[in-house]
């Protein structure tokens, strides 16, 4: 490894705080350095600012729930990140898949599939709501009380993948579902 | 090879230049009434399609509204032409898009790195100065300057971890390169204040020692001091401090072409475009025209 190399991919290491660089004078003074914590922010200011802009309803639930700025810096830090907005965004809300919350899972599939679709990126795909989607993403954007779960109902909303690209959504009951011995949801 | 001495040589008054990303048509009516040339940054209008990154079509038609009422001019910031293994190949084509539809003056780039190893850090490490990093650059300055036929430029960035060691100064580092490759400078009047802040740069000492004859362009910006560090987000208006180190530099790059405002697109709500066509007046009325005075 060339001391250029040694020295950038030390650098990207600390800056996403993924360990302690080798043993390199340098890169050990820069580890405990201000400078360094104000260029970590620096990154992860712009991812979230990015992102932000990108996916308005994943970000403003995730900022009412008080945790999106935490999963931005740690997406960053975790994963290979685009410099183009659109790949960035794309990539966050992909993370959010398997997010414990389940609105938290529904809203981020749904602006992923609407940035792939405004890419023109063939992806069927089929998000599941446990509230009933409109209102949800009504009160995420006004800022509204959000909707409690709907334990009765499953919302399938699917997005078609193919031009034109076309979303439709059902709503199931899960009562006659969730008798004795059929598992619910 | 298109080096800046075979297309700019002698003293002329500078163009004043400003920065212009697309979807504000009210603001580019009053630009093109203020400035003779537009900086694209080719990456900040960038959109996917079909997996593919392409330069916006909209934004680009704006543009060739404007030409040839203004000429155009292109700065990048995700080439990364100091990357230990590749250049982001991605930039590249970017600019061959913006190349195959526009006939721009020059072009420029941060002298930095942004990808390593294939991966985006989400911001730019400054170049380490030194024998083997000299090397790299230049060679990719040749690379790129045969690419394309009109004059490269390069930028210096903020540093702002600590300094790595060093087998030149920061003005010894920018000399070499633009002697070894002859390719033109950016110098960033708003970069030395933050150097200076940050670093204790000492600017007279810094201009004295650079050759300041490649110098093409000139930034201008103003940024914000946060937790005791200057910073060059571009989202503020010049300070007088900055305007008086422009001039000084005005007076001393023998074949500048540009002065340039930057701002980014997400503080012109924040600025308004009063402030942005004024800041524009005042610097055509206090730097430029000094130029012209000589």
């Amino acid at each position: 490894m060339t001391p250029l190399e040694l020295q950038q991919r030390g650098l990207l290491d600390l800056i996403k705080c993924r360990g302690t660089p080798p043993n390199d004078p340098y890169l050990q003074r820069v580890e405990g350095s201000r400078e360094l914590a104000m260029m970590r922010k620096i990154a992860v200011w712009w991812r979230t600012f990015q992102i932000e802009s990108q996916c308005r309803l994943t970000s403003r639930l995730l900022k009412r729930l008080g945790c999106f700025e935490a999963l931005v810096a740690d997406y960053f830090n975790k994963n290979v990140t685009s410099p183009f907005i659109e790949e960035l965004s794309r990539g966050f809300l992909r993370s959010l898949r398997l997010h414990d919350d389940p609105l938290v899972r529904a809203v981020s599939q749904l602006e992923y599939a609407a940035l792939n679709a405004q890419a023109g990126l063939p992806e069927a795909s089929e998000i599941l709501w446990d509230r009933h989607p409109d209102v949800a993403c009504l009160a995420i954007e006004n800022g509204g009380e959000l909707p409690a779960p709907e334990p009765d109902c499953l919302y399938r909303v699917r997005f078609s993948g193919q031009q034109p690209f076309t979303l439709t959504c059902t709503c199931e009951s899960t009562v006659l579902a969730s008798g004795p011995g059929v598992p619910s949801r | 090879m298109a080096g800046f001495e075979a297309t700019f040589s002698g003293r002329q008054a500078p163009a004043l230049a400003t920065t212009y990303e697309g979807g504000d048509p009210a603001l580019l009516q009053r630009l093109v009434q203020l400035v003779d040339l537009i900086e694209i940054a080719p990456d900040t209008i960038v959109s996917s399609e079909r997996g593919q990154y392409i330069l916006r079509p909209e934004v680009l038609d704006e543009y060739a509204s404007m030409v040839p009422k203004v000429g155009l001019i292109a700065h990048g910031i995700g080439l990364s032409i100091g990357s230990f293994d590749h250049w982001n190949h991605d930039y590249l084509r970017l600019l061959d898009e913006l190349f195959a539809r526009f006939d721009l003056k020059w072009h420029s780039e941060h002298l930095a790195c942004t990808v390593v190893a294939g991966e985006s850090i989400g911001t730019m490490f400054s170049m380490p100065r030194t024998q083997e990093a000299l090397d790299l650059v230049c060679k990719r300055v040749d690379l790129i300057q045969k690419l394309y036929p009109i004059p490269f430029l390069l930028e210096h960035v903020i540093q702002l971890l600590p300094d790595a060691p060093a087998e030149y100064t920061p003005a010894g580092f920018l000399n070499a390169i633009t002697s070894r490759t002859g390719c033109g400078l950016v110098l960033d009047a708003y970069n030395l204040e933050c150097d200076a802040h940050n670093q204790g740069l000492d600017i007279a000492a810094f201009l004295d020692e650079l050759d300041l004859t490649p110098v093409v362009e000139m930034h201008l910006a103003g940024g914000v001091e946060f937790e005791g560090f200057q910073l060059d987000v571009h989202s503020g208006l010049t300070r007088e401090t900055t305007l008086t180190l422009a001039r000084d530099i005005v007076k001393r790059a023998p074949n500048l072409r540009a002065v340039t405002f930057e701002f980014l697109k997400e503080a012109v709500g924040l600025l308004g475009h009063d402030a942005i066509c004024g800041e524009l007046a005042r610097i055509q009325q206090t730097v430029l025209r000094q130029a012209v005075l000589q």
